[in-house]
């Protein structure tokens, strides 16, 4: 879910970070799978194979840090999207695109 | 209201911009000449080691996936190809052409953040679309650029762009329009002249808030609609940013279904962490 990992840079990666994809190099191998814990040594063999970032999950959250992360993201696309106003259907691209990046920021399910 | 501003008033202070290197003109020169001599061009890059480096560091990020490291133009060259080498000389020695800070209010990085994202994901929506990748990542990277000739030649003016647009809360396209008379299209498109830009570029940067006028190009669409998806993506990082108008011809045209677009939105911020990264630093 996107809104569960970010990119960081190698140099931002401490060990112990988990990652939240799997993650292939410049040929398209798997490296490492989803879920790996980092170590030290795993990092530092990184730059060999070309990779400067890594998708790291983030902490887990409580349902109630959940739905207000869940909020926050709905509230700032509204702003985002305030010279728009959803019923009016002459305005559908827009009003696509802002249904395609609540599912992207929110997850699919929640928001259908 | 002050005296509105007209396109040769623009044309007229194009000369006071900085200039870009003479070998990054002499690269947009020839962008439809097919005799050029690339290996003088290569060696004449290669006198400016920021300009290479950069370039070099756009390369071998995985943008590109290669499986070599360059270390010098020429392999760049040899891996890439001519055009896309071209073209990420181009935005390496672009993003560092106009000085920060000459305007009160208008936030540089915030410029670059918007130019970088929108050139990643007009890429990432070309190579779906099979239309030229290079193309569609520069005029993604150049489209705004008007803006920052407006911010360059006429800061105090573009401050009080700037305030009309908090104030009423509209599109900066329409508070150039109505503070100062012009808007950054038109100033893109002289630019484009001066710089003697392509056909396809100039096209791309004057319709790109217009792409359904007849004439204006496939590339006007595809810069259109990259320019919306980052604005609703939120990559500027902009407090008070804003989604645009979105045409409906041009949402059409790409077809977008939603595996498309859950793709397009993952490639595009990945790819704008990455290029961001080497041009912002």
């Amino acid at each position: 879910m996107s809104a569960s990992f970010q990119h960081l840079t190698l140099s931002q990666v401490q060990p112990g970070m988990v990652l939240s994809d799997e993650l292939l190099d410049v040929h398209g191998k798997v490296l490492l799978p989803q879920g790996t814990v980092l170590t030290a040594e795993m990092l530092a063999l990184m730059p060999r194979h070309g990779i400067e970032a890594l998708p790291i999950a983030l902490a887990a959250q409580s349902p109630a840090e959940a739905a207000e992360e869940r909020s926050r993201q709905l509230e700032r696309i509204g702003y985002l999207f305030r010279l728009h106003d959803p019923d009016n259907g002459e305005d559908w691209a827009a009003n696509s695109l802002r249904r395609l990046v609540t599912d992207y920021r929110t997850g699919k399910e929640e928001a259908a | 209201m002050r005296d509105q501003l007209s396109y040769d008033d623009v044309v007229k202070n194009l000369q006071d911009l900085p200039s870009l290197p003479a070998v990054v003109m002499e690269l947009l020169n020839s962008i439809e000449q097919e005799d050029i001599d690339i290996a003088v061009l290569a060696k004449k890059v290669s006198h400016d080691q920021a300009l290479t480096a950069k370039t070099l560091r756009l390369a071998n990020s995985s943008l590109y996936g290669l499986q070599v490291k360059v270390t010098t133009i020429q392999q760049a060259i040899t891996y890439l190809g001519f055009q896309t080498t071209r073209n990420l000389i181009t935005a390496a020695a672009v993003t560092g052409c106009f000085a920060e800070g000459a305007c009160r209010g208008f936030d540089h990085k915030a410029f670059w953040r918007h130019s970088i994202a929108t050139a990643a994901c007009a890429k990432v929506l070309a190579r779906h679309m099979r239309f030229n990748q290079d193309y569609a990542f520069t005029a993604g990277l150049l489209h705004d650029v008007g803006r920052l000739v407006l911010v360059s030649c006429f800061p105090e003016r573009y401050a009080d762009v700037i305030a009309y647009r908090e104030a009423h809360d509209c599109t900066l396209l329409d508070a150039e329009r109505t503070a100062m008379g012009i808007d950054h299209v038109d100033a893109g498109l002289a630019l484009a002249e001066h710089w003697n830009f392509s056909d396809t570029m100039r096209l791309a940067i004057g319709g790109h808030h217009e792409p359904e006028r007849p004439g204006a190009g496939f590339l006007a669409t595809i810069i259109h609609v990259a320019d919306a998806v980052v604005h609703a993506l939120d990559l500027a990082r902009q407090e008070d940013d804003l989604v645009p108008a979105v045409s409906t011809v041009a949402w059409q045209a790409l077809a977008l279904n939603e595996d498309t677009c859950l793709h397009l939105f993952r490639e595009t911020e990945l790819q704008f962490e990455e290029i961001s990264m080497v041009l912002l630093s």
